[in-house]
């Protein structure tokens, strides 16, 4: 048989349920004295999937303990089977879990799940990201006043804005195995905006006020620094101008990089 | 290349290095006298790990361990994942690149763990070319490990240690020699581990593994989470006699121990070693 053809046959084996895959690579395998061709292919599935649901568990462990080693593994068996692994980093793999939470009908008691799950990933995807420089305000400094209204401010490139019906971010923070404060989440307590950012090799959540974010949507938008002046001029309180909120930015390390 | 780390020859036994061990070893500097990294797990552009990794580097030699390249692939061969690869390679001026003689991918979908192949000519052929081809993009040899099998095919026409030396023949790669690997598979499949050992060309063996296997109902499994089995410790005796003071990694995957419990099977594979040397 053509390589391909015994790769492919190996591969529906191991993830076809009815079994008629299985039955055509047994003729093709060798029956060992200990093992049957059967049981063969069944420790490379066992294999195979194991290290995938690892692979997720290890992503998203606030969503493995919200819902329980049992859960979580019926759950990722049923995610593998339909969301084939396509890269060879295994760092890579788990990316719709959050998408595929929203209509898995086991988990509809947990509504806040998929919020949380992807809180996880974008932290997962966050951590292990390309670092970002700080802001070079010599640099900053010579840019002269005709160009400032040009100017576009960048946002750590290890960031990300979410929001949620729900408080993910006190769901995230008490499933911590560090955490040692208040147990109790109310779930009804309001829509929530949070920056997820990563400073250096440190990850920080931060909750934005409203001003806060429609100016970090802006900067994520890369909007010019006139347009976005326009832009939010209205019903901003004159002390919290952009251009006070953007030296708080600033000193915050929110902004690490410019561009005209 | 500008090279700012120390030399990266490795001697002696190295360990398998897991991010629950950063700070022992960065803290502690132990004796080790080289670490080994799965390098599937640092193909990230930066981070955290990035960044332990090169610290650690500062004071130990690396080598790069993958599962990643599929070289048993029918698939093209991943030039993004060899570019990531190659990457990390110039940063980290690792002592040398390994990866399996198995194949993990099939259009592009990915098992994400080790498949044997069918041994005859026409495989052999292709999976050499592949090879080549991944040596040329790398710019340097690799080292081809023999994988641990729970399934041999009908149409295989050689035993495994033929088609190893046929891949050395055609692509002049060196060998990571897995002696947990051979007793593993000795065992499933029922052939004399010393046959194997017997086919090995001594001076292609640039690295040997050994791990602990999980003794299940009727057969060994690969699970790379115990201490070295006693009749591991035995065949690798053996290997030493045949091929020399060979670097030694010791591998754990799973159920990590405490960085104490490595080093003393580092320790233990030092002495024998030693009695080679």
């Amino acid at each position: 048989m053509e390589l391909a053809a015994l790769q492919q046959l190996f591969y529906d084996a191991i993830f076809d349920k009815e079994g008629t895959n299985e039955k055509e690579l047994c003729k093709l395998i060798t029956t060992a004295n200990n093992l049957t061709a059967n049981e063969g292919i069944a420790i490379y599935r066992g294999s195979i999937l194991g290290k995938l649901s690892r692979a997720l568990k290890s992503i998203y462990p606030v969503c493995y303990r919200l819902v329980g080693e049992k859960f979580f593994e019926a759950t990722a068996t049923t995610y593998i089977h339909r969301f084939p692994s396509k890269s060879p980093d295994l760092g890579d793999y788990g990316e719709h879990f959050p998408d595929f939470l929203v209509n898995f009908e086991p988990a509809a008691s947990l509504p806040y799940l998929p919020d949380v799950t992807r809180l996880e990933w974008h932290w997962h995807r966050i951590f292990n990201g390309e670092d970002s420089s700080t802001l070079d305000l010599k640099a900053l400094g010579k840019i002269s006043q005709t160009q400032w209204g040009d100017l576009i401010f960048h946002l750590p490139k290890t960031s990300i804005l979410l929001e949620s019906p729900y408080p993910i971010h006190k769901i995230w923070q008490i499933n911590q195995s560090d955490y040692e404060g208040e147990e109790y989440v109310n779930l009804e307590e309001g829509e929530i905006k949070v920056f997820l950012w990563r400073q250096g090799y440190d990850m920080r959540i931060d909750l934005p006020t409203e001003e806060e974010w429609q100016l970090l949507k802006a900067f994520q938008a890369k909007k010019p620094f006139e347009t976005i002046c326009e832009d939010l001029a209205v019903g901003y309180e004159p002390a919290h101008g952009v251009s006070a909120l953007l030296t708080q930015f600033v000193q915050r390390g929110w902004i690490v990089d410019f561009s005209v | 290349m500008t090279t700012h780390f120390p030399p990266s020859q490795i001697a002696g036994a190295g360990i398998g290095l897991r991010s629950q061990h950063y700070q022992d070893i960065l803290t502690h500097n132990p004796p080790v006298h080289w670490f080994e990294i799965l390098s599937d797990n640092y193909l990230a552009p930066g981070g955290q790990p990035l960044h332990y990794l090169e610290k650690i580097r500062q004071n130990y030699p690396i080598t790069l361990h993958g599962v990643g390249m599929s070289l048993g692939a029918s698939d093209p061969l991943d030039l993004e994942y060899l570019a990531r690869l190659k990457r990390l390679a110039k940063r980290i001026e690792p002592a040398h690149i390994s990866d399996h003689l198995a194949w993990i991918s099939i259009k592009g979908h990915f098992l994400n763990d080790l498949v044997p192949l069918p041994y005859t000519e026409a495989v052999m052929e292709h999976v050499a070319q592949r090879i080549l081809q991944a040596q040329e993009f790398l710019g340097q040899r690799l080292l081809i490990e023999n994988p641990s099998s729970y399934i041999t095919f009908k149409e295989s026409a050689m035993p495994e240690w033929a088609f190893i030396q046929g891949i050395i023949d055609k692509t002049d790669c060196n060998l990571l020699l897995d002696v947990n690997n051979i007793y593993v598979s000795a065992t499933n499949h029922g052939f004399d581990p010393i046959d194997y050992l017997d086919a090995i060309p001594a001076e292609r063996v640039k690295e040997i593994h050994l791990a602990g296997y999980e003794k299940r109902k009727d057969y060994l499994f690969d699970t790379h989470g115990y201490q070295i089995h006693p009749p591991v410790w035995q065949l690798y005796q053996t290997a030493l006699k045949r091929f020399g003071a060979v670097p030694t990694l010791i591998e754990w995957d799973t159920n990590i121990p405490a960085f104490e419990i490595l080093m003393a099977e580092a320790d233990k594979a030092n002495a024998q070693i030693k009695k080679v040397s």
